[in-house]
């Protein structure tokens, strides 16, 4: 059985200090490594303020989270940033190349975060382009790429320093359906080969459909976590 | 040092607006070089001009008309001053210049031509005749000689201060660069001076001395006044006795480091305001290096180093561009009498330089802060 990777405890996020507003309250749910699950719900449902308390872009309000065994809760900026750039790659709706720099560099760029000179990061560089079909676009500018290939260029980013986790937001929320179905057939590719958990975040219950795990959200409450295939009938876990 | 490739790379796909913010400091410090200069050397060239070649310190008896016994101990006590570069004893006296029905005071300062030279440079400052103060002989200025026809070789008459009448040969005309001092001045051998003074061989009328630095000269006559040589004698330096000019040097001194403030404070406001807005462009680009684990002390650096390659590149620019307008200065000038030389002090441009790159790099501190500070949420929230 694998490993938990990450652990949502009682998470719950308000917003504003006089006039409050409760995005999330009492998520609490494991996700285990190479897991392939995704989170639902309507737009202001709390799913993308969910996916940034555990990907460590923003502080829970209540609770904790539990990466890789690393208790976050006391974490400083520091450490969080640290325990991002280990453990998480970031896939989100916009691409956020960084224009001024090359594909390469920008694929090198979590490696280069780390410390690692570019000498060592090349060769994975490389691997992880291929990987995602974009050999020979290496010294292209980011802004030179069409849509659908920024994106890979972003998830191949995530997956640089070899991620347990990738989360994305929304990914495909820029791209027409055919990199639409490319870009999720992708992650599938890469959750089996790669043993990467993905953890995606989407509005479209179709695009759900296609992971193992679904978590939905509706009003800052996990509705329910199920297994796919048995919606609604075989819960992975008790909410 | 990622911050530092990220810093350049930022400047250089912005090349304009890096141009620009170079620019500004190049012109900022290229003012501050040329104008630092300019008055620096302006102020050497007056009090080189009207102090430079007469004495900074005087040592004279305390009673008038009583001579200075210039012995060994009065010598020791000047030449162990580390600021006195010249110690010339002179004898001078009042002298009433006759040609026909005309007559003219003169201040006639008497002394070995050698030693007189040292402050004097008179035998620099010859326009025409001889350097060369023999028995009975004197070099008067350029305006005298002028006024009352005289020339190298020509005999004047004088009245002495006893009364006698006395006939000296012109032997040259100098040129001291001041009608009040070619009009009033004249040298003439020492012994003469001790004959028409009735002074003993080591008996003077004064003591003349020059100090390394001019604006010393009050600390160094301070000092002397405290010596038990001196006692009985009274010593006087230019400062005193030339409290306007003092004055004038001090305003021109004032008023070029509030220009200089000021160009600076100019400089700083356009660096900040422009690394300013850079910074808010380049916010998405900071949230996501954040996102992906770069920390805020490494964010906060970028701007920094962008600060200071602005800094070292513009600060470069505006000294070389400095020190061009004060060689073009200088060329325009190489013919004129009317202006001076401007020589530029290398410690001084040393430190517009640093100052450029140090007013470069604080005004940096603010979008440093506000990107070190900045939370990678903010930027995926707002899309």
């Amino acid at each position: 059985m694998a490993e938990v990777l990450l652990r949502a405890e009682d998470l719950g996020k308000t917003y504003g200090t006089v006039a409050k507003t409760v995005a999330l309250t009492g998520v609490s749910f494991d996700l285990q490594g190479g897991e392939f699950a995704s989170i639902i719900g309507q737009s202001g449902s709390g799913k993308s303020t969910l996916l940034n308390l555990i990907g460590l872009l923003d502080t829970p309000t209540t609770g904790r989270v539990v990466l890789n065994g690393h208790d976050t809760a006391a974490a400083d900026r520091k450490q969080r940033a640290a325990l991002r750039n280990d453990f998480i790659g970031f896939v989100f709706q916009f691409h956020y190349l960084l224009p001024e720099f090359s594909v390469l560099e920008n694929v090198l760029m979590p490696g280069r975060i780390a410390g690692v000179g570019d000498a060592d990061l090349r060769p994975r560089a490389e691997e992880v382009l291929a990987l995602l079909g974009l050999e020979g676009l290496e010294g292209k500018g980011a802004n030179d790429l069409s849509g659908g290939q920024k994106q890979r260029v972003a998830i191949a980013r995530a997956l640089m320093n070899r991620p347990a986790l990738v989360l994305a937001d929304e990914p495909t929320g820029n791209l027409d359906t055919l990199n639409t179905k490319a870009v999720y057939k992708l992650f599938r590719e890469l959750n089996r080969e790669l043993g990467t958990a993905f953890m995606i975040v989407t509005h479209d219950r179709s695009v759900a459909q296609q992971t193992d795990r679904i978590l939905e959200v509706q009003d800052g409450i996990l509705l329910q976590d199920v297994r796919n295939s048995s919606l609604e009938t075989e819960p992975a876990h008790s909410v | 040092m990622l911050s530092l490739r990220i810093a350049a790379r930022f400047l250089r796909k912005s090349p304009a607006q890096s141009i620009l913010i170079a620019a500004g400091i190049a012109v900022g410090i290229g003012v501050q070089v040329f104008l630092g200069s300019l008055i620096t050397s302006l102020q050497t060239s007056l009090v080189d001009q009207t102090i430079g070649n007469s004495p900074q310190v005087i040592v004279r008896a305390a009673e008038e008309g009583s001579p200075v016994d210039y012995d060994a101990g009065l010598r020791q006590a000047l030449e162990s001053q580390p600021q006195i570069t010249t110690v010339v004893p002179t004898r001078a006296f009042s002298a009433i210049f006759k040609q026909g029905a005309q007559s003219a005071p003169l201040q006639v300062i008497g002394g070995q031509l050698a030693q007189l030279d040292t402050i004097y440079d008179i035998s620099g400052r010859l326009t025409a005749g001889t350097a060369r103060l023999g028995a009975e002989e004197v070099m008067v200025g350029t305006d005298f000689a002028d006024t009352y026809g005289l020339k190298a070789g020509d005999t004047a008459s004088f009245v002495l201060p006893d009364g006698e009448p006395a006939e000296l040969t012109v032997s040259g005309v100098f040129d001291f660069g001041s009608a009040a001092a070619n009009s009033a001045t004249a040298f003439v051998e020492g012994a003469l001076a001790a004959g028409v003074l009735g002074l003993g061989a080591d008996q003077y009328t004064a003591v003349d001395a020059q100090v390394s630095n001019v604006f010393d000269s009050k600390s160094v006559a301070e000092s002397l006044r405290a010596q038990p040589a001196l006692s009985g004698l009274k010593v006087t330096e230019w400062q005193a006795e030339n409290a306007d000019l003092l004055s004038a040097l001090q305003s021109q001194s004032s008023s070029s480091y509030m220009i200089q403030f000021f160009v600076l404070v100019a400089v700083a406001l356009g660096i900040a305001s422009t690394l300013a807005i850079s910074a808010v462009q380049k916010t998405r680009q900071i949230g996501i290096l954040k996102a992906m684990g770069m920390k805020d002390r490494q964010s906060g650096r970028i701007f920094l180093w962008q600060a200071l390659i602005l800094g070292v590149s513009g600060a470069a620019v505006g000294v070389g561009a400095g020190l061009a307008l004060i060689a073009l200065f200088t060329f325009l000038g190489r013919d004129s009498t009317s202006l001076f030389p401007i020589t530029p002090q290398i410690g001084f441009v040393v430190i517009s330089f640093v100052v450029g790159v140090l007013v470069a790099v604080a005004s940096s501190l603010i979008p440093s802060r506000r990107t070190s500070k900045l939370d990678p949420i903010e930027v995926i929230q707002s899309g």
